[in-house]
């Protein structure tokens, strides 16, 4: 199982880029309709084992030109019990092992749009991903690794 | 508030879609177009209906499920 072990951020924990890009089914329409493609882009994601979804920056969405296509009900830190509706947009998502080509790629995945540059990062990979993975998180070593 | 009108119709639509539960369902404005048994299908679906016009797809749950956060994220919708 391809795997990458990569030192966990001071104060910040698991983080790693993944490449972000247009779901597979709008990139075949995109290309049908001769329209341009955007390519994929890098961005840091936190792995959050605190996060029931995958959730992607709006700008980076924004940069994409991508539109929602499905809702979804949220409950954070500060929704007080009732949760509120958040908009979903699919894409694809590529986990990367860095200067080798092992890659894991999710073709259409829908994730929340959020603002999150904020905290110092674009994204936050939520257990649905996670799921299809192995995350060890090794606290005295520093260290986290992912195999997918 | 995107997607509003395909919300409405899911919610006025939910009784005949709840047979189909776990499918997931592509929804334009007013209009229920069909159900797919995964959501790549449903999306192609959309995709190949509608082009980059907006659209909803939702997988028909009898329960909606919540999803949780342990950090503060604001989203827009």
């Amino acid at each position: 199982m391809p795997h990458l072990t990569l030192t966990t951020s001071p104060g910040a924990g698991p983080i790693l880029d993944v490449l972000i890009g247009v779901s597979e089914p709008l990139r075949k329409i995109m290309k049908t309709q001769g329209a341009a493609v955007p390519k994929p882009v890098s961005i840091r994601v936190l792995l959050d084992t605190g996060a029931s979804g995958t959730c992607v920056d709006l700008a980076t969405l924004s940069a994409l030109g991508l539109v929602p296509t499905g809702t979804a009900l949220i409950h954070t830190v500060s929704t007080t019990g009732t949760p509120v509706p958040a908009a979903l947009y699919d894409v694809s998502l590529a986990l990367v092992h860095p200067g080798q080509q092992f890659v894991r790629w999710f073709d259409a995945v829908p994730v929340m749009g959020a603002s999150l540059a904020a905290q110092g990062i674009q994204g936050l990979v939520g257990r649905d991903i996670l799921a299809q993975c192995l995350l060890v998180y090794d606290g005295q070593a520093g260290t986290f690794t992912l195999a997918f | 508030m995107a997607l509003e009108k395909e919300l409405e119709t899911y919610k006025r639509e939910f009784e005949h879609l709840r047979e189909h539960e776990g499918k997931f369902v592509l929804i334009k404005d007013d209009r229920v177009l069909d159900w797919y048994d995964t959501y790549r299908d449903a999306l192609k679906a959309g995709y190949e209906k509608f082009g980059l016009v907006p659209f909803m797809v939702k997988q028909i749950l009898s329960v909606e499920p919540v999803h949780t956060f342990s950090r503060e994220i604001i989203c827009r919708i």
